[in-house]
Protein backbone atom coordinates (compact mmCIF):
# COMPACT_ATOMS: atom_id res chain seq x y z
CA UNK A 1 0.00 0.00 0.00
CA UNK A 2 1.91 3.13 -1.03
CA UNK A 3 1.48 6.16 1.56
CA UNK A 4 -1.37 8.37 -0.69
CA UNK A 5 -3.43 5.45 -0.30
CA UNK A 6 -2.36 4.65 3.07
CA UNK A 7 -3.37 8.50 4.06
CA UNK A 8 -6.75 7.72 2.13
CA UNK A 9 -7.61 4.84 4.24
CA UNK A 10 -6.17 6.55 7.84
CA UNK A 11 -8.62 9.46 6.77
CA UNK A 12 -11.84 7.21 5.75
CA UNK A 13 -14.93 8.45 7.14
CA UNK A 14 -15.09 5.43 9.93
CA UNK A 15 -11.36 6.52 10.83
CA UNK A 16 -12.84 9.92 11.15
CA UNK A 17 -15.64 9.27 13.29
CA UNK A 18 -13.74 7.04 15.61
CA UNK A 19 -11.32 10.03 16.01
CA UNK A 20 -14.17 12.50 16.47
CA UNK A 21 -15.55 9.80 19.12
CA UNK A 22 -12.31 9.56 21.12
CA UNK A 23 -11.89 13.65 20.70
CA UNK A 24 -15.34 14.00 22.42
CA UNK A 25 -14.54 11.65 25.45
CA UNK A 26 -11.01 13.13 25.91
CA UNK A 27 -13.01 16.72 26.16
CA UNK A 28 -15.08 15.00 28.49
CA UNK A 29 -12.28 13.66 31.21
CA UNK A 30 -10.18 16.44 30.13
CA UNK A 31 -13.10 18.61 32.35
CA UNK A 32 -13.48 16.36 34.60
CA UNK A 33 -10.46 16.75 35.71
CA UNK A 34 -10.25 20.99 35.40
CA UNK A 35 -7.31 20.24 33.05
CA UNK A 36 -8.30 23.06 31.28
CA UNK A 37 -4.48 23.54 29.13
CA UNK A 38 -5.84 19.70 28.15
CA UNK A 39 -9.26 20.77 26.88
CA UNK A 40 -7.96 23.59 25.14
CA UNK A 41 -5.35 21.55 23.07
CA UNK A 42 -8.63 19.95 21.41
CA UNK A 43 -9.71 22.88 20.34
CA UNK A 44 -9.13 25.17 17.59
CA UNK A 45 -8.23 29.04 17.69
CA UNK A 46 -11.47 29.33 16.16
CA UNK A 47 -13.20 27.65 18.73
CA UNK A 48 -16.01 29.29 20.37
CA UNK A 49 -18.46 27.91 23.53
CA UNK A 50 -21.55 28.47 24.68
CA UNK A 51 -24.11 26.83 27.41
CA UNK A 52 -27.80 27.17 26.41
CA UNK A 53 -31.01 26.62 27.53
CA UNK A 54 -34.47 26.80 26.37
CA UNK A 55 -37.14 27.95 29.21
CA UNK A 56 -40.45 27.59 28.51
CA UNK A 57 -40.54 30.17 31.64
CA UNK A 58 -40.32 32.79 29.60
CA UNK A 59 -40.52 31.15 25.92
CA UNK A 60 -37.36 31.80 25.09
CA UNK A 61 -33.76 30.46 24.01
CA UNK A 62 -31.46 31.54 26.41
CA UNK A 63 -27.93 31.76 26.90
CA UNK A 64 -26.33 31.18 30.24
CA UNK A 65 -22.21 31.41 28.98
CA UNK A 66 -20.24 31.87 26.02
CA UNK A 67 -16.89 33.24 25.13
CA UNK A 68 -14.30 32.78 22.85
CA UNK A 69 -11.12 30.37 23.37
CA UNK A 70 -8.90 33.47 24.21
CA UNK A 71 -12.43 34.64 26.53
CA UNK A 72 -11.89 31.37 27.98
CA UNK A 73 -8.51 30.92 29.33
CA UNK A 74 -8.30 34.13 30.73
CA UNK A 75 -11.74 33.23 32.58
CA UNK A 76 -9.97 29.75 33.68
CA UNK A 77 -6.79 32.19 34.52
CA UNK A 78 -8.65 33.58 36.78
CA UNK A 79 -10.34 31.44 38.41
CA UNK A 80 -7.42 31.33 41.69
CA UNK A 81 -8.50 34.65 42.34
CA UNK A 82 -12.44 33.62 42.88
CA UNK A 83 -14.01 31.81 45.31
CA UNK A 84 -15.57 28.55 43.61
CA UNK A 85 -17.49 25.69 44.91
CA UNK A 86 -14.91 22.81 44.40
CA UNK A 87 -17.04 19.66 44.36
CA UNK A 88 -15.81 17.75 41.16
CA UNK A 89 -18.10 18.03 38.50
CA UNK A 90 -18.03 14.37 36.52
CA UNK A 91 -19.54 14.32 32.83
CA UNK A 92 -20.99 11.27 31.15
CA UNK A 93 -21.13 11.14 27.83
CA UNK A 94 -22.62 9.20 25.13
CA UNK A 95 -21.75 10.08 21.44
CA UNK A 96 -25.17 9.52 19.89
CA UNK A 97 -24.31 11.15 16.02
CA UNK A 98 -21.17 12.25 14.13
CA UNK A 99 -22.07 13.96 10.60
CA UNK A 100 -18.56 14.60 8.53
CA UNK A 101 -19.16 16.68 5.55
CA UNK A 102 -18.46 15.38 1.96
CA UNK A 103 -15.01 16.69 1.34
CA UNK A 104 -14.08 15.47 4.92
CA UNK A 105 -12.73 18.79 6.18
CA UNK A 106 -15.40 19.66 8.79
CA UNK A 107 -17.81 17.02 11.04
CA UNK A 108 -20.83 17.90 13.15
CA UNK A 109 -21.84 15.97 16.35
CA UNK A 110 -24.31 15.06 19.38
CA UNK A 111 -23.73 13.29 22.20
CA UNK A 112 -25.55 13.32 25.45
CA UNK A 113 -24.53 14.44 28.13
CA UNK A 114 -25.13 14.29 31.91
CA UNK A 115 -23.26 15.89 34.69
CA UNK A 116 -22.55 14.78 38.78
CA UNK A 117 -21.78 16.72 41.34
CA UNK A 118 -19.95 14.95 44.07
CA UNK A 119 -20.25 16.89 47.40
CA UNK A 120 -16.96 18.37 48.92
CA UNK A 121 -19.38 19.85 51.50
CA UNK A 122 -23.14 20.54 51.81
CA UNK A 123 -25.54 21.74 54.58
CA UNK A 124 -24.50 19.29 56.83
CA UNK A 125 -20.90 17.53 55.66
CA UNK A 126 -20.78 14.78 58.23
CA UNK A 127 -23.82 13.36 55.78
CA UNK A 128 -23.53 15.39 52.57
CA UNK A 129 -19.64 14.87 51.64
CA UNK A 130 -19.22 12.11 49.31
CA UNK A 131 -22.80 12.35 48.23
CA UNK A 132 -23.22 12.55 44.28
CA UNK A 133 -26.22 14.81 42.88
CA UNK A 134 -27.08 15.32 39.62
CA UNK A 135 -25.96 18.66 38.29
CA UNK A 136 -27.72 18.82 34.87
CA UNK A 137 -28.50 16.71 31.63
CA UNK A 138 -28.42 18.06 28.57
CA UNK A 139 -26.60 17.05 25.36
CA UNK A 140 -23.07 18.27 23.58
CA UNK A 141 -23.32 19.77 20.09
CA UNK A 142 -20.25 19.94 18.56
CA UNK A 143 -18.43 21.22 15.29
CA UNK A 144 -14.90 20.14 14.19
CA UNK A 145 -12.34 21.21 11.93
CA UNK A 146 -10.26 18.43 10.36
CA UNK A 147 -7.35 19.14 9.71
CA UNK A 148 -4.73 16.18 8.49
CA UNK A 149 -6.78 13.72 9.81
CA UNK A 150 -6.97 15.59 13.01
CA UNK A 151 -10.52 16.81 14.36
CA UNK A 152 -10.53 19.58 16.76
CA UNK A 153 -13.08 21.78 18.38
CA UNK A 154 -14.52 24.73 16.33
CA UNK A 155 -17.73 24.99 18.20
CA UNK A 156 -19.43 23.60 21.21
CA UNK A 157 -22.42 24.26 22.52
CA UNK A 158 -23.92 22.82 25.63
CA UNK A 159 -27.26 22.74 25.51
CA UNK A 160 -28.93 21.97 29.02
CA UNK A 161 -32.63 21.27 29.70
CA UNK A 162 -32.06 22.86 33.25
CA UNK A 163 -33.05 26.33 34.40
CA UNK A 164 -32.60 25.48 37.63
CA UNK A 165 -28.89 25.86 38.65
CA UNK A 166 -28.72 26.37 42.60
CA UNK A 167 -25.34 27.66 43.10
CA UNK A 168 -24.00 27.46 39.72
CA UNK A 169 -20.62 27.21 38.87
CA UNK A 170 -17.67 28.75 37.31
CA UNK A 171 -16.65 26.12 35.05
CA UNK A 172 -17.47 25.34 32.04
CA UNK A 173 -19.84 21.90 31.08
CA UNK B 1 -10.16 44.77 74.81
CA UNK B 2 -9.49 40.73 76.22
CA UNK B 3 -10.85 37.78 73.42
CA UNK B 4 -14.25 37.52 73.99
CA UNK B 5 -14.99 33.89 75.56
CA UNK B 6 -18.39 31.93 75.31
CA UNK B 7 -20.09 34.09 77.64
CA UNK B 8 -19.17 37.41 76.46
CA UNK B 9 -19.98 35.79 72.89
CA UNK B 10 -23.22 35.81 73.84
CA UNK B 11 -24.23 38.93 75.77
CA UNK B 12 -26.38 41.38 74.68
CA UNK B 13 -24.30 43.45 72.64
CA UNK B 14 -24.40 47.72 73.42
CA UNK B 15 -25.13 47.89 69.76
CA UNK B 16 -27.75 47.16 67.28
CA UNK B 17 -27.89 43.88 66.95
CA UNK B 18 -30.80 40.64 65.65
CA UNK B 19 -31.08 37.42 66.93
CA UNK B 20 -30.24 34.64 64.14
CA UNK B 21 -33.24 32.69 65.46
CA UNK B 22 -34.79 35.09 63.15
CA UNK B 23 -33.31 33.00 60.24
CA UNK B 24 -33.28 30.00 61.81
CA UNK B 25 -37.17 29.13 63.54
CA UNK B 26 -40.16 26.94 62.16
CA UNK B 27 -42.51 29.25 63.66
CA UNK B 28 -40.96 32.61 62.76
CA UNK B 29 -41.04 31.27 59.03
CA UNK B 30 -44.48 30.37 59.80
CA UNK B 31 -45.74 33.89 60.44
CA UNK B 32 -43.43 35.32 57.80
CA UNK B 33 -45.78 33.63 55.32
CA UNK B 34 -48.73 34.66 56.92
CA UNK B 35 -48.21 38.03 57.79
CA UNK B 36 -45.88 39.14 55.83
CA UNK B 37 -45.81 37.25 52.07
CA UNK B 38 -50.07 36.94 52.45
CA UNK B 39 -50.10 40.66 52.94
CA UNK B 40 -47.21 42.82 50.36
CA UNK B 41 -47.20 42.97 46.79
CA UNK B 42 -45.13 40.91 45.04
CA UNK B 43 -43.62 41.02 41.84
CA UNK B 44 -44.53 37.66 40.37
CA UNK B 45 -43.45 37.63 36.67
CA UNK B 46 -42.93 40.70 33.73
CA UNK B 47 -45.27 41.38 31.25
CA UNK B 48 -42.87 40.65 28.32
CA UNK B 49 -43.07 36.84 29.25
CA UNK B 50 -47.38 37.07 28.53
CA UNK B 51 -47.19 39.37 25.97
CA UNK B 52 -49.79 38.07 23.70
CA UNK B 53 -53.46 37.54 24.17
CA UNK B 54 -54.34 34.59 26.18
CA UNK B 55 -50.67 33.92 27.39
CA UNK B 56 -50.67 33.01 30.92
CA UNK B 57 -47.71 32.70 33.44
CA UNK B 58 -48.01 30.99 37.12
CA UNK B 59 -46.41 31.26 40.44
CA UNK B 60 -47.02 30.46 43.58
CA UNK B 61 -47.31 32.85 46.42
CA UNK B 62 -47.46 31.97 50.37
CA UNK B 63 -48.24 28.66 49.34
CA UNK B 64 -51.24 29.34 47.31
CA UNK B 65 -50.95 28.92 43.25
CA UNK B 66 -51.66 32.19 41.51
CA UNK B 67 -52.17 32.51 37.67
CA UNK B 68 -51.73 36.03 35.51
CA UNK B 69 -53.61 35.89 32.26
CA UNK B 70 -53.60 38.28 29.46
CA UNK B 71 -56.50 38.88 28.05
CA UNK B 72 -56.58 41.32 25.48
CA UNK B 73 -53.52 43.58 26.61
CA UNK B 74 -55.08 43.44 30.17
CA UNK B 75 -53.50 41.39 32.96
CA UNK B 76 -55.68 39.63 34.99
CA UNK B 77 -54.05 37.63 38.49
CA UNK B 78 -56.49 34.88 39.74
CA UNK B 79 -55.43 32.22 42.84
CA UNK B 80 -56.04 28.87 41.04
CA UNK B 81 -56.48 25.27 42.60
CA UNK B 82 -54.14 24.09 40.91
CA UNK B 83 -51.68 24.46 37.84
CA UNK B 84 -49.30 22.12 35.88
CA UNK B 85 -47.57 24.53 33.62
CA UNK B 86 -45.16 27.40 34.53
CA UNK B 87 -46.75 29.66 31.39
CA UNK B 88 -48.62 28.64 28.39
CA UNK B 89 -51.65 30.29 26.14
CA UNK B 90 -55.09 29.26 27.12
CA UNK B 91 -56.34 29.52 30.81
CA UNK B 92 -59.74 29.15 31.69
CA UNK B 93 -60.62 31.53 34.89
CA UNK B 94 -64.11 30.78 35.23
CA UNK B 95 -64.94 30.39 38.67
CA UNK B 96 -61.47 31.61 39.84
CA UNK B 97 -61.34 34.44 42.78
CA UNK B 98 -59.72 37.50 41.06
CA UNK B 99 -56.81 39.08 42.96
CA UNK B 100 -55.43 42.69 42.63
CA UNK B 101 -52.95 43.55 40.70
CA UNK B 102 -50.98 46.20 38.81
CA UNK B 103 -48.68 46.71 35.89
CA UNK B 104 -45.82 48.82 37.27
CA UNK B 105 -42.34 49.68 37.79
CA UNK B 106 -40.67 48.45 33.88
CA UNK B 107 -43.59 46.31 33.11
CA UNK B 108 -43.56 44.01 36.44
CA UNK B 109 -46.70 42.12 36.86
CA UNK B 110 -47.49 42.89 40.85
CA UNK B 111 -50.20 41.17 42.92
CA UNK B 112 -50.97 40.69 46.24
CA UNK B 113 -53.55 37.87 48.48
CA UNK B 114 -54.31 40.97 50.39
CA UNK B 115 -58.05 41.38 49.57
CA UNK B 116 -58.23 44.94 50.91
CA UNK B 117 -54.80 46.40 49.84
CA UNK B 118 -54.66 49.19 51.91
CA UNK B 119 -51.67 50.76 49.48
CA UNK B 120 -51.17 51.41 45.46
CA UNK B 121 -47.92 49.31 44.57
CA UNK B 122 -46.91 52.96 43.62
CA UNK B 123 -47.96 53.32 47.56
CA UNK B 124 -45.93 50.40 48.49
CA UNK B 125 -42.65 51.23 47.32
CA UNK B 126 -42.88 54.74 48.06
CA UNK B 127 -40.31 55.85 45.80
CA UNK B 128 -38.03 53.35 46.16
CA UNK B 129 -37.44 53.04 42.44
CA UNK B 130 -37.30 56.40 41.53
CA UNK B 131 -33.83 56.60 40.78
CA UNK B 132 -34.04 54.16 37.85
CA UNK B 133 -37.80 54.97 36.95
CA UNK B 134 -35.99 56.78 34.09
CA UNK B 135 -34.31 53.91 32.87
CA UNK B 136 -36.56 51.25 33.23
CA UNK B 137 -40.26 53.18 32.28
CA UNK B 138 -39.51 55.04 29.20
CA UNK B 139 -39.04 52.44 27.31
CA UNK B 140 -40.84 48.55 27.10
CA UNK B 141 -38.35 46.11 28.43
CA UNK B 142 -38.16 42.37 27.37
CA UNK B 143 -36.93 39.64 30.00
CA UNK B 144 -34.15 37.46 27.88
CA UNK B 145 -32.82 35.78 31.04
CA UNK B 146 -34.67 33.36 33.70
CA UNK B 147 -33.13 30.98 35.89
CA UNK B 148 -33.85 29.77 39.13
CA UNK B 149 -32.04 28.28 42.49
CA UNK B 150 -33.07 26.12 45.81
CA UNK B 151 -30.67 27.24 48.18
CA UNK B 152 -30.53 26.23 52.00
CA UNK B 153 -30.42 29.30 53.51
CA UNK B 154 -33.49 31.86 54.92
CA UNK B 155 -34.86 34.27 52.53
CA UNK B 156 -33.60 37.02 54.01
CA UNK B 157 -30.07 35.77 53.91
CA UNK B 158 -30.54 36.56 50.45
CA UNK B 159 -31.72 39.70 50.79
CA UNK B 160 -29.18 40.64 52.81
CA UNK B 161 -26.28 39.82 50.78
CA UNK B 162 -28.41 42.63 48.19
CA UNK B 163 -28.43 44.98 51.32
CA UNK B 164 -24.86 44.96 53.29
CA UNK B 165 -22.44 45.97 50.62
CA UNK B 166 -19.22 44.02 52.50
CA UNK B 167 -19.40 40.90 51.01
CA UNK B 168 -18.36 42.82 48.02
CA UNK B 169 -14.78 41.98 49.44
CA UNK B 170 -15.81 38.10 48.84
CA UNK B 171 -15.76 39.15 44.84
CA UNK B 172 -12.22 39.46 43.03
CA UNK B 173 -14.42 41.13 40.63
CA UNK B 174 -15.60 43.97 42.48
CA UNK B 175 -12.66 44.30 44.30
CA UNK B 176 -10.62 45.47 41.40
CA UNK B 177 -13.51 46.71 39.21
CA UNK B 178 -14.84 49.10 41.63
CA UNK B 179 -13.17 49.65 45.21
CA UNK B 180 -12.77 53.56 45.02
CA UNK B 181 -13.62 56.83 46.81
CA UNK B 182 -16.63 56.76 44.25
CA UNK B 183 -17.92 53.57 45.76
CA UNK B 184 -17.26 53.65 49.11
CA UNK B 185 -19.07 57.22 49.30
CA UNK B 186 -22.23 55.23 47.40
CA UNK B 187 -25.77 56.01 49.55
CA UNK B 188 -28.20 53.43 51.40
CA UNK B 189 -31.35 55.24 51.08
CA UNK B 190 -33.92 53.97 53.43
CA UNK B 191 -37.98 54.46 52.22
CA UNK B 192 -40.88 53.37 53.98
CA UNK B 193 -42.05 49.45 54.45
CA UNK B 194 -38.47 48.64 54.42
CA UNK B 195 -37.24 49.25 51.36
CA UNK B 196 -34.00 50.65 50.47
CA UNK B 197 -32.14 51.66 47.14
CA UNK B 198 -28.14 52.47 47.20
CA UNK B 199 -26.41 55.04 44.72
CA UNK B 200 -24.69 54.61 41.95
CA UNK B 201 -21.26 54.92 40.99
CA UNK B 202 -19.39 53.97 38.01
CA UNK B 203 -18.18 50.62 37.56
CA UNK B 204 -14.68 50.22 35.81
CA UNK B 205 -15.14 46.73 34.17
CA UNK B 206 -12.22 47.26 31.93
CA UNK B 207 -9.80 46.70 35.14
CA UNK B 208 -10.45 43.32 35.05
CA UNK B 209 -8.38 41.02 32.76
CA UNK B 210 -9.51 40.06 29.74
CA UNK B 211 -12.97 42.57 30.22
CA UNK B 212 -13.60 45.78 28.27
CA UNK B 213 -15.35 48.45 28.81
CA UNK B 214 -19.58 48.69 28.77
CA UNK B 215 -19.73 52.24 27.98
CA UNK B 216 -21.14 51.14 24.49
CA UNK B 217 -24.57 49.95 25.94
CA UNK B 218 -26.57 51.65 28.62
CA UNK B 219 -30.56 52.05 29.47
CA UNK B 220 -32.63 55.34 28.64
CA UNK B 221 -31.28 58.11 30.62
CA UNK B 222 -28.25 56.12 32.33
CA UNK B 223 -24.79 57.16 32.04
CA UNK B 224 -22.53 54.74 30.98
CA UNK B 225 -21.48 52.00 33.63
CA UNK B 226 -23.50 53.15 36.10
CA UNK B 227 -25.18 50.69 39.16
CA UNK B 228 -28.08 51.27 40.97
CA UNK B 229 -30.02 48.99 43.11
CA UNK B 230 -33.33 48.57 44.61
CA UNK B 231 -33.75 45.86 47.58
CA UNK B 232 -37.68 45.93 47.99
CA UNK B 233 -39.33 44.52 51.34
CA UNK B 234 -39.41 41.31 52.01
CA UNK B 235 -37.06 40.01 49.33
CA UNK B 236 -37.07 41.14 45.86
CA UNK B 237 -34.11 42.92 44.52
CA UNK B 238 -33.96 44.82 41.14
CA UNK B 239 -30.12 45.91 40.04
CA UNK B 240 -29.35 48.15 37.13
CA UNK B 241 -25.61 47.39 36.05
CA UNK B 242 -24.78 49.41 33.13
CA UNK B 243 -26.14 47.77 29.94
CA UNK B 244 -28.22 44.77 31.91
CA UNK B 245 -31.23 44.84 34.13
CA UNK B 246 -31.86 42.07 36.94
CA UNK B 247 -34.55 40.91 39.04
CA UNK B 248 -34.60 38.67 41.72
CA UNK B 249 -37.48 37.74 43.31
CA UNK B 250 -37.59 34.87 46.66
CA UNK B 251 -40.45 32.42 47.47
CA UNK B 252 -39.79 30.82 51.25
CA UNK B 253 -39.67 27.05 50.88
CA UNK B 254 -38.66 26.68 54.61
CA UNK B 255 -36.98 28.53 57.57
CA UNK B 256 -33.96 27.36 56.08
CA UNK B 257 -34.95 26.90 52.20
CA UNK B 258 -35.65 29.33 49.12
CA UNK B 259 -36.68 29.36 45.91
CA UNK B 260 -34.52 32.41 43.92
CA UNK B 261 -35.88 33.06 40.76
CA UNK B 262 -33.64 35.39 38.25
CA UNK B 263 -34.52 37.18 35.32
CA UNK B 264 -32.30 39.12 33.19
CA UNK B 265 -34.25 41.96 31.12
CA UNK B 266 -33.08 44.27 28.01
CA UNK B 267 -34.84 46.67 25.68
CA UNK B 268 -37.59 45.17 23.34
CA UNK B 269 -36.17 47.17 20.51
CA UNK B 270 -32.70 46.44 21.24
CA UNK B 271 -31.03 45.15 17.74
CA UNK B 272 -30.07 41.33 17.51
CA UNK B 273 -26.20 43.07 18.27
CA UNK B 274 -27.59 45.28 21.28
CA UNK B 275 -29.48 42.15 22.71
CA UNK B 276 -26.01 39.87 22.34
CA UNK B 277 -24.72 42.69 23.97
CA UNK B 278 -26.89 43.20 27.10
CA UNK B 279 -26.81 38.77 27.29
CA UNK B 280 -22.95 38.64 27.62
CA UNK B 281 -22.69 41.54 29.58
CA UNK B 282 -25.68 40.09 32.25
CA UNK B 283 -23.94 36.61 31.98
CA UNK B 284 -20.46 37.33 32.37
CA UNK B 285 -21.81 39.00 36.09
CA UNK B 286 -24.98 37.62 37.13
CA UNK B 287 -25.41 34.55 34.96
CA UNK B 288 -25.38 30.99 36.78
CA UNK B 289 -21.70 30.56 35.56
CA UNK B 290 -20.68 34.09 36.23
CA UNK B 291 -18.19 35.70 38.38
CA UNK B 292 -20.54 36.99 41.10
CA UNK B 293 -23.78 35.59 41.30
CA UNK B 294 -22.38 31.72 42.19
CA UNK B 295 -19.88 33.81 44.75
CA UNK B 296 -22.94 35.25 46.41
CA UNK B 297 -24.86 31.61 46.53
CA UNK B 298 -21.54 30.08 48.13
CA UNK B 299 -21.72 32.92 50.78
CA UNK B 300 -25.33 32.60 51.68
CA UNK B 301 -25.11 28.67 51.35
CA UNK B 302 -22.50 28.84 53.84
CA UNK B 303 -24.56 31.49 56.07
CA UNK B 304 -27.68 29.02 55.75
CA UNK B 305 -25.31 26.22 57.31
CA UNK B 306 -23.85 27.81 59.96
CA UNK B 307 -26.90 29.40 61.02
CA UNK B 308 -29.03 26.23 60.65
CA UNK B 309 -32.15 25.16 62.91
CA UNK B 310 -30.68 23.50 66.33
CA UNK B 311 -27.43 25.52 66.51
CA UNK B 312 -26.64 28.08 69.40
CA UNK B 313 -28.78 31.47 68.76
CA UNK B 314 -25.76 34.18 68.10
CA UNK B 315 -25.95 37.97 67.93
CA UNK B 316 -25.41 39.69 64.35
CA UNK B 317 -24.15 42.95 64.62
CA UNK B 318 -26.07 45.96 62.56
CA UNK B 319 -23.78 48.72 64.20
CA UNK B 320 -21.91 49.86 61.07
CA UNK B 321 -22.63 53.98 61.29
CA UNK B 322 -20.61 55.68 57.86
CA UNK B 323 -22.98 58.49 57.18
CA UNK B 324 -25.08 56.12 55.22
CA UNK B 325 -22.42 55.20 52.84
CA UNK B 326 -21.59 52.06 51.42
CA UNK B 327 -21.39 49.60 54.33
CA UNK B 328 -23.17 51.52 56.87
CA UNK B 329 -25.84 48.85 57.97
CA UNK B 330 -28.68 51.31 58.18
CA UNK B 331 -30.51 49.34 55.23
CA UNK B 332 -29.95 46.23 57.30
CA UNK B 333 -31.63 47.69 60.50
CA UNK B 334 -34.15 49.69 58.43
CA UNK B 335 -35.23 46.59 56.79
CA UNK B 336 -35.56 44.82 60.35
CA UNK B 337 -37.22 47.09 61.61
CA UNK B 338 -40.14 46.84 59.13
CA UNK B 339 -39.41 42.85 59.53
CA UNK B 340 -40.21 43.26 63.37
CA UNK B 341 -43.38 45.67 63.27
CA UNK B 342 -44.76 43.11 60.74
CA UNK B 343 -44.76 40.24 62.78
CA UNK B 344 -44.95 41.89 66.29
CA UNK B 345 -41.73 40.74 67.34
CA UNK B 346 -37.94 41.99 68.20
CA UNK B 347 -35.41 41.23 65.95
CA UNK B 348 -33.56 41.11 68.68
CA UNK B 349 -35.29 38.43 70.16
CA UNK B 350 -37.94 37.02 67.61
CA UNK B 351 -38.81 34.24 70.02
CA UNK B 352 -39.17 36.55 72.95
CA UNK B 353 -37.13 34.21 75.44
CA UNK B 354 -35.85 35.46 78.56
CA UNK B 355 -32.16 36.47 78.15
CA UNK B 356 -28.70 36.06 80.99
CA UNK B 357 -28.89 39.98 80.95
CA UNK B 358 -32.72 39.96 81.75
CA UNK B 359 -32.09 37.34 84.51
CA UNK B 360 -29.21 39.41 86.14
CA UNK B 361 -31.58 42.49 85.98
CA UNK B 362 -34.47 40.38 88.13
Amino acid sequence: MDSESNDMENNSSADIERKIEKTIYQAALALDKNNWADWFKLCDDSFFYSITSFSPEISKDMTYFSGDKKELIGLMEMLPKHNTDHSPLHRHTSVYTIDVSDDGKTAESVSSVVIYQNMLDGINSHLDSGESRLFVIGKYHDKFLINDGVPKFINRETKIDNRRLDKGSHWPL
Amino acid sequence: MPPRNHKNWLKVPKIEHISSACYNNHSIYEQEIEHIFAKVWVPMCHFSEMSNDGDYRSTQIAHQNVVAVNTKGIVKVFLCPSIDRPAGNGFDTSGLKELHSELKHGGMVWTTLDPNPTQSVEEWTCGAFDCIADAIDSEDMEVFHYHKAVIDTNYKLWHDTNSEFYHDFMHYFNRVSGFNDEYFARKNIPFDNGHVNVSSFTVNYEEYDGFEDRGELSFPNLPPNQWYMVDLFPGFNFNLRGSAYRSDTVTPLGPNKVLIEFRGYGLKKDTPEERQTRIKHHNSIWGPFGRNLHEDLIGVAGQGTTMREGTEARNILHGRHENSTIHDEVGMRHYYEAWGKFLGVSPANPLGLATDDMIAAE
